[in-house]
């Protein structure tokens, strides 16, 4: 007598719902967790130690540069300077010295100002963000047509501090 | 006549495609969060600059002060001196001679005497921080033998 044995195939279910739960909670975590934060670059920044050279250089015709920033109490601009020339306080001074210099080194990328340093001479409470934007304009500009940084002058160099106003 | 009873269908859904996406977005948002110095994120507001650029290669040796306020979970300043986030201290200026000195000990310790003309030291300060302390700040650094600096600022976009 023949038996034929016809057993069902074993149909394997992996739990699925459990693995859906976790992931979509880690995923949940790191949706909150996420800062879209706006990219962050660096302004280079080339300090000399040694003293500064006020000496008017013989070869290269060009003195350093001295630029100024005077503000209040609370460190808002109230001036800035290149030299003895007042810039103004606004986002347009920043823009004027940027094209003085550039007026100074006579092209972007000049090799004969590659020694020049330019001195900032902050008063004490003055936010350093006007500092950090004294210092991109003195150093440069992004050209219209390539989009890449053209260098003025490389060599920052801060005045000794001033003492905070009493 | 018999009817025989219909047999109660089981719904299968089918959750692979489901769970691909899961991973997938999962995976994703894992790349792109950045925990690294969310504390420190917080309390430094740095200025924007459309002359800043995102560095194509990182220093090798590299020491990050940030320098801005404690502040309130509105934003507003908690206190009105700023201060040095370091080594998860706030250390005020005045005082961080001595915390540079053992970082660059460490430094030469872990790495060689000479390694601290390889240093660059990154400043990620305040906005609002006055000038004068930033320039304190920098000859801390420059007494303690550092002489490579760079100032982080955020990319602005025209």
């Amino acid at each position: 007598m023949k038996f034929k044995l016809h057993l069902p195939a074993d149909k394997f279910n992996l739990p699925l719902a459990p693995m859906l739960d976790i992931a979509l909670l880690l995923m949940m975590f790191f949706v909150l967790n996420l800062k879209l934060v706006t990219p962050q670059g660096n302004l280079d920044l080339n300090l000399p130690i040694s003293a500064p050279n006020l000496v008017q250089r013989a070869d290269v015709n060009l003195t350093d540069i001295k630029v100024g920033l005077h503000s209040d109490r609370n460190g808002v601009l109230t001036e800035l300077t290149l030299g003895s020339k007042n810039l103004g306080n606004d986002d347009a001074a920043f823009d004027r010295l940027n094209r003085e210099i550039l007026q100074i080194i006579g092209r972007p990328g000049n090799p004969l100002t590659k020694d020049v340093e330019i001195e900032i001479d902050a008063d004490f409470e003055t936010q350093y963000r006007y500092v950090a934007k004294a210092i991109s304009q003195c150093t440069g500009r992004i050209d219209a047509q390539t989009k890449q940084i053209a260098r003025y002058v490389e060599k920052i160099r801060f005045a000794p501090p001033h003492k905070p106003k009493a | 006549m018999k009817l025989s009873p219909l047999e109660a269908n089981s719904p299968d859904t089918d959750m692979t495609p489901i769970i691909d996406i899961v991973f997938l977005l999962l995976m994703l948002f894992m790349i792109v969060i950045n925990f690294e110095n969310s504390k420190a994120e917080d309390r430094t507001r740095l200025p924007k600059d459309g002359l800043a650029k995102p560095p194509e290669v990182r220093p090798e040796h590299e020491l990050v002060l940030n320098f801005g306020y404690k502040r309130n979970r509105d934003g507003s300043k908690a206190e009105s001196t700023p201060t040095v986030y370091f080594n998860d201290r706030d250390v005020e200026v005045g005082r961080l001679g001595i915390e540079l000195d053992q970082e660059r000990r460490a430094m030469e310790q872990q790495y060689g005497n000479r390694v601290i003309d390889d240093v660059t030291v990154l400043i990620r300060a305040d906005a609002d921080v006055p000038a004068g302390l930033v320039q304190q700040l920098v000859q801390k650094c420059q007494q303690n033998g550092f002489t490579k600096f760079l100032l982080r600022a955020m990319v602005e976009q025209k």
